[in-house]
C-alpha cells in the first residue's frame, strides 16, 4: 500500500523547512539554560495547566478527608503520649544547657502542605505542594510526613512549590543512627522498576556495623534537613570499601506514591549544640558522669 | 483534518491531561497524547505534525525538573515522521493503526529515553524491552477504540 506525495515541490519544500524549524526548536528547548527551563514550566502550570493542578489538590485533599477516623484517634493518642513524655524532657534539656552554656534550642517553623503527584513523563520523582514564597516557603526546604523524610523543595512560586523526593537522583542527606554513633550520607538507589527504588546509607565508619532494622535519622549536618527526622530503617548490607566504610540499603519511611500531606520546615537547621555567645565564661562545668 | 478527527484527537489530548495531571495516575492511564498526535500527524501534515509534538511535548515537560524539553523533541520529531508516513502508506486499515501506533509509542519512548538525562533514566533493557512496548500496546489498544468507536473514515486528506 505505497503512498504518493501529495504536495507541491513549492509546499513540499516549506513543509521540509517548517519541520526543520520546529525541531531545531525543540533542540533549543532542550538545551536551554536552567533559568529559562524554569521560567517556561512556571509559566505552563501557572496558565494552562493551573485547572488541572486545582483538580488534583482538590482530590488529594479529599483525600486526605477520607481517612480512616479510627486511625487519626490512634496517631493523635500516640502523639499526645509523645508530648506528654516531652514535657519533663524539655525542662531538663533547659537545665542542662544553662549548665553546659548552649544556646536555646530553636524549635522549627512548619507550613502544613498538600501533595499533589502529576503522573506526566519526567516527573516521576517530582511532586508540587499547595504552598509557597508567601507562606515562607524557600528552595531546599526540608519535606515530611508524619512517618519521615520525603524530599526537598526546588522551585518556589508564590503559591506553589515544586519539590522532589528521595527517589530523585540529586537527593542527599546526612543521616545518623539514633544515639548518633554512626553517620553517613543517603542517596537513591535505584531498582530495576521504579517501585523497587530505595535508600542507601554510603560512608559509615567499618568497624561500626548496623543491624537490620536500625534506625536511621537525618543528623543536621550541612544544614539542608533538620536533625532528627526519619529516613528509614536498614535492610541489609551493600558493598563495603575494603577496610573504610561500609554501605547499607535502606527501606524508606515514606513511600512518595501514598504521601498527601507534608509538613515543610520553613528555617534551615540550627546546630543544636551551638555555645551561647552571650555566655561569658564559656561552657560550665562538667557534668559528672 | 475533518471535523470528526479534529474533535477526537482534542477529546484525547483533553482526557490525557485530566488522566496524567488532574488524577495524577501515571503508568496506569495509556498515554493518548501520543496516539491523539499520531492519528492528527496523518491528516495535517510534517510540519503541522511537527507543531502540534512540539505544543503537546511541552505541557508534558511542566513537571521535568530533570530533563526538560525532552518530550518536546521527542513528540516533534514523532510528529513529523508519523505526517511523512502517509507518503508512504495509504489507507487506515485495523492492522496497519495498530502497527503505526504501537511503532510510535515506541519510538517516542525510545527518543525520550536517548535524550534524557543519564542519571535519572531506567536502565534500557528494562525499558526498551519490556515497559516501553506493553505501554505501547497499551496506548494503541486504547487509541484503536477511540478512534473506531468515535472517528471512523479515513484520517488523512
Amino acid at each position: 500500500m505505497a503512498g504518493q506525495p501529495r504536495e507541491s515541490g513549492e509546499g513540499r519544500r516549506r513543509d521540509f523547512l517548517l519541520t526543520a524549524g520546529i525541531i531545531l526548536g525543540s533542540l533549543i528547548v532542550l538545551n536551554l539554560p536552567p533559568g529559562s527551563q524554569r521560567a517556561v514550566r512556571q509559566f505552563l502550570r501557572e496558565t494552562v495547566l493551573s485547572p488541572l493542578l486545582e483538580i488534583n489538590g482538590a482530590i488529594a485533599r479529599m483525600r486526605e478527608r477520607a481517612l480512616d477516623f479510627n486511625v487519626l484517634r490512634a496517631q493523635m493518642d500516640s502523639v499526645t503520649a509523645l508530648v506528654a513524655a516531652g514535657r519533663t524532657l524539655a525542662e531538663e534539656n533547659r537545665l542542662l544547657r544553662e549548665v553546659l552554656g548552649l544556646a536555646e534550642r530553636e524549635l522549627h517553623r512548619v507550613r502544613a502542605a498538600t501533595v499533589i503527584r502529576t503522573g506526566t513523563p519526567g516527573a516521576e520523582s517530582v511532586f508540587l505542594l499547595d504552598a509557597g514564597s508567601s507562606h515562607g516557603v524557600r528552595p531546599f526546604d526540608a519535606v515530611a510526613t508524619e512517618a519521615g523524610l520525603l524530599g526537598q523543595v526546588q522551585e518556589v512560586l508564590s503559591e506553589q512549590a515544586v519539590a522532589f523526593d528521595w527517589s530523585h537522583r540529586d537527593f542527599r542527606a546526612s543521616a545518623m543512627t539514633p544515639d548518633g554513633r554512626t553517620h553517613g550520607l543517603v542517596e537513591a538507589a535505584r531498582g530495576g522498576y521504579r517501585e523497587q527504588d530505595r535508600l542507601i546509607l554510603r560512608g559509615t565508619a567499618y568497624l561500626s556495623e548496623l543491624d537490620a532494622g536500625e534506625e536511621l535519622l537525618t543528623s543536621g549536618r550541612g544544614g539542608t534537613f533538620p536533625r532528627g527526622i526519619r529516613i528509614g530503617w536498614i535492610a541489609e548490607p551493600a558493598e563495603a570499601s575494603a577496610g573504610w566504610s561500609r554501605n547499607y540499603y535502606v527501606d524508606p519511611a515514606v513511600h512518595p506514591g501514598a504521601a498527601t500531606h507534608a509538613l515543610v520546615y520553613l528555617d534551615s537547621a540550627a546546630d543544636s549544640l551551638a555555645v551561647d555567645p552571650d555566655s561569658a565564661s564559656g561552657p560550665g562545668p562538667p557534668v559528672p558522669r | 483534518m475533518s471535523i470528526r478527527v479534529s474533535l477526537l484527537c482534542g477529546g484525547l489530548v483533553a482526557t490525557h491531561l485530566l488522566l496524567h495531571v488532574a488524577l495524577g495516575l501515571g503508568k496506569a492511564a495509556p498515554d493518548l497524547a501520543v496516539v491523539a498526535l499520531l492519528l492528527a500527524s496523518r491528516a495535517v501534515g510534517s510540519a503541522g505534525g511537527a507543531a502540534a509534538g512540539f505544543v503537546l511535548g511541552l505541557l508534558e515537560d511542566a513537571f521535568s525538573v530533570v530533563s526538560f524539553g525532552a518530550n518536546v523533541f521527542a513528540m516533534s520529531v514523532v510528529g513529523a515522521v508519523a505526517a511523512r508516513t502517509r507518503e508512504l502508506f495509504v489507507g487506515d486499515s485495523i492492522p496497519f493503526l495498530a502497527v503505526f501506533l504501537v511503532v510510535g509509542k515506541w519510538g517516542r519512548d525510545m527518543l525520550v529515553w536517548l535524550v534524557s538525562d543519564a542519571g535519572g533514566r531506567a536502565p534500557f533493557n528494562d525499558f526498551a524491552l519490556l515497559e516501553s512496548p506493553l505501554l505501547a500496546l497499551y496506548a494503541a489498544a486504547v487509541g484503536l477504540v477511540a478512534r473506531l468507536v468515535f472517528a471512523r473514515g479515513p484520517l488523512s486528506r
